[in-house]
């Protein structure tokens, strides 16, 4: 880990490294404040199914809140199971996905005043008959969230947890008969329910009698920001803003305790599967122009140029050179991607490295490139034969000449074919860069199948997508080979 | 001055001693052929004069540069300077002739002149169609090495090392890895420089070649020069030992 800090201490500077947190309202500027939610939780935070747009009623809610405290919203998309790492390291000021308020959560954070009161309710498959309340899933597997509060219901009544990254995922296991139920929020599942249209799920009993508070959830360093948001939810229940949106999406006021055992939730998405499928067409191809491929390219380029370190310092006569590049070569390999992607995105922070999504993901790619073409071109450079080496020397090159104009230009044609395939796994590896927040290809496919239940089609979709990048380039490599072999009788 | 290579006391160990102090010197304009069994030192002693072997003692000296590697200069830069003034006055025909495969015929031998002598490109590259012209490849410019016979290949090798200006051409058994019937068109080449006034220093099996062209002869034995004198070496030689690998060479089986 000490070498992976060194690299980013050289790499860092080259990158956009913004400050932790947000700087406060300075004279008339009004405070950016930066919203984590789902996107794919409907009907609370999802994306419009015409415009592409976030809304739901905690985006709404949110922003009619920062509207009346004078707020400039900056809205983050990302997984419910990264949104709390993510205000926790700085990068956001707020989550508004439907936090419900526990007395673990509010040891570590601050709440506002809550603008929901809903109540649990568990989710069966449609056949299950011997499951009714909460206290039947004693012994019985749960699908949930891993940082939802809902985990922690299921758990305390004795459920086994199977974890998933949100509620849609979620149906799908219960739906094959994988797992036995879901404790989740009513509007929520009700949402569900309406959208998908499904009849082999239903609500099978409450989850216990407790009404929950949902609020929107600040750092503990941030009393300001809380104190604007209660007064600003005082002045907006006073002034009907909040019954209004409320009404808006579910017909009832959850805004008021009481409010939420009759609610009517309109299906957030009635569009049809081919529908769905062409409207996410385009988003998913924004996605691969914006995310993937830029990710690819940088992260494949600067990995190059590190592996090519790492393969010159592993075949270098200096012996610390050597072991330093053997550690951050077996590192790399020993470690899994996602793992070194949330050190340097979620970990980093915490020591005072604060990056922004695509320079963390950029640098995280980078590595684990790096570490891979680091062995291939030792290989490569190991298979010019030694005689290549006397010719440039005798002609009088130094080391560097004879690496760029000799040895080099022969070890590239030896690398080409299994650095297509470094490539290739890169392509495919950037999908995981939906996790630190990267809005990229397989994000927007995970958006709408969240939001539309259509996972077949729509991750099919992303599959298409990758499969062509991937073949345009394998075939571009033919041609390479072709001409760096020019010479070879 | 008046020898062009002097060479005192050279000593190298590998494993085992390989040279056990070898002296000798070379006149400009001559050319000295090396002879002796394999093992006999005879390839280490042609690699020390440009140091692609470092010896573990001794002194080499080409024209005005001079390195004594039992009292190598103080310091990195100053060795390394040392080193690079002996290899700067002398070009390599290696055994197997170890052209950059990656480049043209014409690439091959304006590289060293372009990207180390910092030359203008269009006189290296007319110096250099002249040296093809001269090894009989004249028009190949654009061939690639791999398009070449074995015999071709060494030509340009050789045209290669001349195109850096040397004072000095070491060829390492420069017909060893060629076939019987390519050998005689490398020599014709070999033949050519030594009669047109070029230092040559051949290590060679060809015992007939070296009586012909070599104006000395050096026959190594176990890391030592056994005897050392004109082609009347290889004709009437002093040296039992000289005498036995004769007979050998000349009269197998």
């Amino acid at each position: 880990m000490v070498l992976l800090l060194g690299l980013l201490a050289v790499l860092a500077p080259g990158l956009a490294l913004t400050p932790a947190g947000a700087a406060p309202a300075d004279g008339d500027q009004p405070r950016v404040v930066r919203v984590g939610t789902e996107g794919v939780y409907p009907p609370f935070s999802y994306r419009d199914p015409e415009s592409n747009e976030l809304t739901g009623f905690d985006v709404d809610i949110v922003r009619a809140v920062a509207e009346e405290a004078g707020w400039d919203l900056r809205f983050v998309e990302a997984p419910f199971d990264s949104l709390f790492p993510a205000l926790d390291s700085g990068r956001l000021d707020v989550i508004a996905n439907q936090v419900t308020v526990t007395p673990e959560r509010e040891a570590r954070y601050l709440f506002s005043t809550p603008y929901t009161y809903s109540r649990g309710v568990v989710v069966t498959a449609a056949d299950t008959d011997d499951i009714t309340s909460l206290e039947d899933l004693e012994g019985r597997t749960s699908a949930q969230t891993a940082s939802s509060n809902w985990a922690e219901v299921a758990r305390n009544a004795g459920a086994k947890v199977q974890y998933v990254q949100d509620f849609g995922p979620g149906v799908e296991l219960l739906i094959q008969g994988r797992v036995d139920a879901i404790v989740n929020d009513n509007i929520a599942v009700l949402d569900y329910l309406a959208t998908s249209g499904t009849d082999e799920v239903k609500i099978a009993g409450p989850a216990g009698e407790e009404v929950l508070e949902q609020a929107l959830a600040f750092t503990r360093r941030d009393t300001q920001l809380r104190e604007e948001a209660d007064a600003a939810i005082a002045a907006l229940t006073e002034d009907g803003t909040l019954a209004e949106i409320s009404e808006g999406y579910f017909g009832a006021d959850v805004t008021v305790e009481g409010g939420t055992t009759d609610v009517d939730v309109q299906a957030s998405d009635t569009r049809g599967r081919w529908e769905v499928v062409q409207d996410t067409a385009w988003p998913m191809f924004v996605g691969l122009l914006k995310g993937t491929l830029p990710l690819t390219a940088a992260s494949f380029v600067i990995g190059l140029a590190l592996g090519l370190a790492a393969a010159l310092a592993r075949l270098s006569s200096i012996r610390a050179l050597d072991w330093i590049a053997r550690f951050y070569i077996s590192v790399i390999r020993g470690t899994p991607l996602l793992v070194q992607l949330f050190i340097v995105f979620y970990g980093l922070p915490q020591i005072g490295v604060d990056l922004d999504p695509y320079p963390a993901a950029i640098i995280a790619l980078s590595l684990n490139v790096g570490g891979y073409a680091a062995e291939i071109l030792r290989a490569a450079i190991l298979s010019v034969p030694r005689g290549q080496y006397e010719a440039a020397t005798v002609i009088g090159m130094d080391y560097g000449q004879s690496m760029r104009r000799v040895v080099l230009p022969q070890a590239a044609r030896i690398a080409v074919p299994p650095l297509s395939n470094t490539l290739l796994s890169l392509i495919k590896d950037t999908s995981l860069a939906s996790l630190v927040l990267v809005p990229e290809l397989f994000r927007e496919a995970q958006v709408t199948a969240a939001a539309t239940t259509e996972y077949l089609p729509l991750y099919a979709l992303a599959a298409l997508y990758f499969w062509v990048v991937c073949y345009v380039v394998s075939v571009a490599q033919g041609p390479l080979e072709r001409r760096l072999s020019r010479y070879v009788a | 001055m008046s020898e062009l290579i002097e060479v005192r006391g050279l000593e190298k160990s590998f494993d085992q001693p390989v040279l056990r102090g070898v002296d000798f010197t070379a006149a400009a304009g001559t050319a000295t052929a090396v002879l002796g069994p394999s093992g006999s030192g005879k390839t280490t002693l042609l690699r020390s004069l440009n140091v692609l072997e470092t010896p573990d003692a001794g002194l080499v000296r080409i024209s005005d540069a001079r390195l004594d590697f039992g009292e190598p200069p103080a310091g990195k830069a100053a060795y390394r300077q040392a080193v690079k003034a002996l290899r700067a006055r002398s070009g390599m025909v290696f055994q197997s002739h170890n052209l950059f495969p990656h480049r043209t015929v014409l690439e091959n031998l304006i590289e060293g002149p372009v990207q180390v002598q910092r030359r203008d490109r269009a006189e290296a590259v007319e110096d250099a169609r002249a040296l093809l012209a001269q090894v009989g490849l004249a028009g190949r410019d654009d061939a690639y090495p791999a398009q070449l016979s074995g015999g071709q290949q060494q030509r340009v090798g050789i045209a290669r090392a001349l195109a850096l200006r040397p004072e000095v051409l070491l060829l390492d058994e420069p017909t060893s890895a060629l076939d019987p019937e390519l050998v005689g068109e490398v020599l014709d080449v070999v033949r050519d420089l030594a009669q047109q006034g070029w230092t040559l220093v051949i290590v060679t099996h060809e015992v007939r070649f070296a009586r012909d062209v070599a104006d000395q002869v050096l026959f190594l034995d176990e890391g030592r020069i056994v005897e050392r004198g004109g082609p009347e070496v290889l004709t009437d030689p002093r040296e039992e030992r000289t005498r036995r690998f004769l007979s050998r060479v000349l009269d197998p089986g």
